[in-house]
């Protein structure tokens, strides 16, 4: 067992065992490229938020955020130091709960933005289930498909997709077709690693595309969504929303040139031409005002993100270590992937925040809070198992 | 073990196909990121310069016009408008519009502004505003019903009151026709101005006719220009570049209201007493004095400049202000209604008649046909028997008649001036059509020298030049229509008729009148002003001086003038006591303050060709006065109305005895209205006008 990768090495730099020790092991650049994420952020949210009156900024965005990424961070430290096997545990009693709270906010209870009803509202803060549901999931998946150890029946794969189905279905009642895709993303990043034969795979795939045919050509979409989902080819030939949010969009990036108007100093930013560029949209402020280093610098350090994440997947102590790792990074490469391509017009409008970056307590704390579990593998790549 | 390594190896390479697709994904997008802000920056900064920057157009007041003694002629006035939002109004169903309508036609009427449903209707369909305009519908509201429309809004849905600029005139009708009007920006203007000095927005108001046309430039205000920084909401983020608007210059005229108001007064009342003519009834039928239609201009023949310019009918010049509906325009364009917009001063040509007749003796004392060594003596009398035969007649007709037939007897030059003796002139014209040595054209080449047959030159748009036929023309005119005459040759009857201002001789009042102005002051043509200066409206200092302009001089020696001058005083005064003989204006003028406040004049009575019926003489006067330095000359006009010494001269008489009795005071000398708007410059503290710019915006450039 001790050229397995994920616990080579395991005992002989593993000094005293005290209980301390896994925090000598904690992953420094994975929090500081999320902080500095985090940090950015907050600056560029201010940035699409304070209004255009130099004489009395709006705040309230700022501080919020703020709140929201301290938040995230001290969540991050608790989420990771408490060994997640130990979490093990808790993970189905988390993940049917955050669906319980996904099928109450389908209730009066929720209230609706935009089309999509996906909210709880508490005062001036609004929470979404969904987000949160993302961690639990992974964490859920991951400790069921560890008991397979690497090698996936086609029992284990039907039960993996319908535990997947049930967020899945109720995000998509939400008519949240962004975080629905992130937990196809999900699934199938883990289902890969977790051990899927090839053929299981091809299968999926195929149906897949054959699914969102079918979906298409069929009239199960309303036509704004139909809209929303083309209007990216050709933004000029479409009248609606979504094509004039992406080409303004576009425009802010585009005009930011190599380095950017300066922070602050974006003209789109500045006249509110982009629909929720505090949110969705946030990355059309990167590019206008930071312009082509500052958005490539973003990218980077999602990059390190993403590079730390694998990293700790493969060194991970066990398998269900090396799973969460990969939903995490699957999480946050896809919605990265989705929420800047959409800014970038080359990928269609769903409604994904930017990882770390977009304003929004739900996607900040979620983040983060996976982040916190991809360090507790990290810490706890020496441990033995069991 | 063997499977665990398996395992383990395809677990390595299934993290290694995550990480290489994890990977991948930055590729298109840092790819598209280069393709947009390094590849295509500079046209998406262009983008947002269109989404952001916003020129804001300040409207500026247009500026006034005055007259010669600084009376405002023409002023701005703000008026409350009621307008209907078609994009607002596009939601209501039909059936609740016309209700709304029905209401709000109602509500104004009962505000005092009597409405009719149809008109909002019209204004509501009409194609020229775009389906997101605000169109206005009803102006001049009162400003209880604005505050009540804003109160109820919620009963009026679109509807809403904005403030415009709009011309007042304080003298009402008088002076429309060369004050002319504005309206709204044609297509065809649209593309004209596109290069113009100052911006011109596509709902702007441009001067159509008159001096507001003419002198657009001037008094067109400069409109200001904001350059600001907008969000998506059009609120304006910040303000790049401010320049403000600025009122336009006033512009003086030369003409004088007083005279002005007396010259349509009387040429109203000239037409009106020829339409109490009794019918006559002739061999080739009935003649009915139906006197529809006349002008009047009044000259300094001093310096050429306009002071009084009257055309008859007139019309309101305050129906174009507030948008004039097809069917009003119409009947301003109908011949039927003598073209009331139609300046018949400077527009309308009329045979000139006997009031050419000056100009042929001039012909004939200009190439030596009457002269002290030439073939008539000035004093030599040629034998008027009514009936005049031309002796080598080649065709057409051979015998012409003074009016009436009347012999005059015994006539030099001066007395066929006075009596107006066609058979004198019929005498000249065969000369210079038959004689060696003479050309058959020279009445025509005298009357150029006077203007006859191109445009005088005034400051005024779309001037007739009228016509002078030679036989070059005769013939141009016979190819393209030889229906309207029976040769193509140039007869000596032709010759004939032109040296009596008849025929196809045509000329505009005021070419009449300025050629008679060069005879009266030595011998200068002028190019007529109606414009003396343009005046900036804060300062009230001139800005540009329009200065007497001289199309030429004429060679008028004493020797050529002044029988004819001679003969022309005769008019108004001679009287012979023995035969009874008179001048033709002599009882127009009878009791006429001669002593004071000489006079002469011409009477013309001219034959308008017309191919329907019958229809009587255009009667013409030319008089001036006070001789021997005339400071007015004056041309009346009056259509089918008879003979100009006993309908056409009557309303000069009239008019020059208010001046003759200083009833009305004596119009101002373009030096003497210098000195008095020096002094009056001098003593204001207060600029005349704010330069204030009205707050009217509307923009050019949009936000999305």
């Amino acid at each position: 067992m001790s050229d397995l990768s994920w616990q080579r090495k395991r005992s002989s730099l593993n000094p005293t065992g005290s209980p301390i020790s896994p925090w000598l092991h904690i992953d420094l650049a994975l929090i500081l490229s999320c902080l500095t994420l985090g940090v950015t952020g907050v600056f560029m949210v201010y940035s699409a938020t304070r209004g255009s009156d130099p004489t009395m900024y709006d705040k309230s965005f700022l501080s919020r955020h703020t709140l929201f990424v301290v938040t995230g961070t001290l969540l991050m430290l608790v989420t990771s130091s408490i060994p997640y096997r130990r979490l093990r545990d808790l993970a189905p009693i988390v993940f049917w709960g955050s669906n319980l709270l996904l099928l109450l906010v389908l209730t009066p209870l929720g209230v609706e933005r935009n089309g999509t009803r996906a909210w709880f509202e508490f005062g001036q803060f609004q929470l979404q289930p969904s987000e949160f549901c993302k961690v639990a999931f992974i964490f859920a998946l991951a400790s069921y498909l560890e008991r397979f150890d690497g090698y996936l029946s086609e029992k284990a794969i039907l039960n993996s997709l319908f535990l997947a189905s049930v967020p899945l279905g109720l995000i998509l009642l939400e008519t949240d077709v962004g975080s629905a895709l992130v937990f196809v993303a999900i699934t199938m990043g883990m289902l890969l690693v977790g051990g899927a034969q090839t053929r299981h795979i091809a299968f999926m795939t195929l149906v897949g595309v054959a699914g969102i045919a079918i979906i298409w050509s069929t009239g199960l979409l309303q036509d704004y969504q139909r809209d929303r989902l083309t209007s990216f080819i050709d933004p000029a030939s479409s009248q609606t929303e979504a094509a004039y949010q992406q080409t303004q969009a576009q425009i802010a990036i585009g005009s930011g040139g190599l380095r950017g108007q300066g922070y602050g100093e974006g003209q789109q930013t500045r006249g509110e031409f982009v629909p929720e560029q505090h949110t969705d949209f946030l990355f059309s402020v990167v590019g206008e005002e930071l312009g082509f280093i500052g958005a490539v610098v973003i990218l980077g350090l999602f990059g390190v993100v993403i590079w730390r994440c694998w990293r700790t997947a493969k060194k991970s102590a066990d398998l269900l270590g090396t799973l969460i790792c990969v939903g995490v990074l699957t999480m946050i490469v896809f919605q990265m992937f989705q929420s800047v391509g959409m800014t970038l017009g080359i990928m269609p409008i769903t409604g994904i925040p930017l990882p770390f970056v977009s304003y929004g307590g739900s996607s900040s704390l979620t983040s983060f809070v996976a982040v916190g579990l991809v360090l507790n593998v990290h810490m706890r790549r020496y441990e033995a198992v069991r | 073990m063997n499977r665990l390594r398996r395992l383990d190896r395809s677990r390595r390479l299934r993290l290694g196909i995550l990480g290489a697709v994890a990977i991948s994904l930055f590729i298109p997008l840092v790819a598209r990121l280069w393709y947009l802000q390094i590849i295509k920056e500079t046209e998406f900064i262009e983008r947002v310069q269109d989404n952001t920057t916003e020129e804001i157009i300040e409207r500026a007041p247009r500026g006034r016009i005055l007259d010669i003694n600084g009376r405002i002629l023409v002023d701005n006035r703000k008026s409350i408008v009621v307008t209907i939002d078609k994009e607002e109004m596009a939601t209501v169903r039909t059936s609740k519009l016309d209700d709304l309508f029905f209401d709000l036609a109602r509500e104004i009427s009962l505000s005092g502004k009597l409405t009719k449903v149809a008109q909002i209707e019209d204004a509501y369909v009409s194609e020229r505003y775009g389906p997101f305009a605000k169109v206005p519908v009803v102006s001049d509201i009162s400003k209880e019903l604005q505050v009540y429309l804003a109160e109820y809004s919620y009963k009026w849905p679109g509807v809403g009151t904005t403030v415009i600029t709009v011309r007042d005139y304080p003298y009402g009708t008088l002076a429309a026709h060369l004050l002319g009007y504005v309206g709204s920006l044609s297509e065809d203007e649209i593309g004209q101005v596109q290069s113009a000095e100052k911006t011109y927005l596509a709902n702007d108001e441009i001067g159509k006719a008159g001096i507001e046309l003419f002198y657009e430039n001037a008094l067109r205000g400069t409109p200001g220009r904001k350059t600001v920084i907008v969000d998506k909401f059009n609120n304006i983020l910040e303000v790049v570049e401010e320049i403000p608007a600025r009122a336009g210059s006033d512009v003086q005229l030369t003409i004088d209201i007083d005279l002005q108001a007396m010259a349509e007064e009387y040429l109203k009342d000239g037409l009106d007493i020829a339409r109490q003519q009794p019918t006559k009834f002739e061999e080739e039928g009935v003649i009915i004095y139906k006197a529809p239609a006349g002008a009047m201009v009044v000259m300094n023949p001093q310096d050429g400049s306009v002071l009084a310019m009257a055309s008859f009918p007139t019309y309101d010049p305050e129906l174009f202000v507030s948008g004039i509906s097809q069917d009003e325009f119409d009947d301003l364009i109908d011949p039927g209604n003598s073209l009331p917009l139609l300046n018949r001063v400077i527009q309308g040509t009329y045979p000139p008649g006997s009031t050419f007749k000056p100009f042929t003796a001039y012909a004939a004392l200009d190439t030596g046909l009457i002269g002290s060594r030439g073939i008539l003596g000035v004093n030599s009398m040629y034998l008027d028997e009514g009936i005049y035969t031309i002796p080598t007649c080649e065709g057409g007709t051979c015998e012409f008649q003074n009016a009436g037939a009347a012999a005059y007897g015994e006539v030099d030059l001066r007395l066929a001036l006075t009596y107006s003796s066609d058979t004198y002139f019929y005498n000249l014209a065969t000369h210079f059509d038959i004689l060696p040595g003479f050309d058959l054209e020279s009445p025509q080449v005298a009357a150029s020298y006077f203007g006859f047959g191109v445009p005088s030159g005034i400051t005024l748009a779309n001037e007739n030049g009228g016509r002078i036929p030679t036989p070059d023309s005769r013939r141009e005119a016979y190819r393209e229509n030889p229906e309207a005459f029976l040769t193509d040759k140039w007869l000596t009857g032709d010759t004939l008729n032109t040296s009596i201002g008849q025929g196809d001789v045509l000329a505009t009042p005021l070419q009449i009148a300025n050629a008679y102005a060069a005879l009266i002051n030595g011998g200068t043509l002028y190019a007529p002003n109606i414009g003396l200066r343009t005046i900036n409206p804060i300062t009230g200092e001139t800005e540009v001086q329009f200065e007497s302009r001289v199309t030429r001089d004429l060679y008028l020696p004493d020797a050529f003038r002044q029988p004819i001058i001679d003969g022309l005083a005769g008019v108004t005064t001679w009287r012979r006591t023995d035969n009874g003989l008179e001048g033709t204006a002599y009882d127009a003028f009878l009791n006429f303050p001669h002593e004071d406040w000489p006079v002469s004049g011409k009477t013309g009575t001219s034959e308008k060709q017309s191919l329907d019926a019958l229809i009587a003489d255009y009667a013409l006067f030319v008089g001036w006065g006070p001789n021997p330095e005339a400071e007015y000359v004056t041309v009346v006009i009056l259509e089918e109305a008879g003979f100009g010494g006993a309908v056409a001269a009557p309303v000069v008489r009239r008019y020059f005895e208010q001046i003759a009795y200083g009833i009305v005071p004596r119009f101002l000398s373009v030096a003497e209205a210098d000195e008095a708007a020096r002094q009056l410059a001098n003593e204001l503290e207060e600029p005349p006008i704010e330069g204030e710019a009205f707050a009217e915006t509307s923009s050019i450039g949009s936000g999305d």
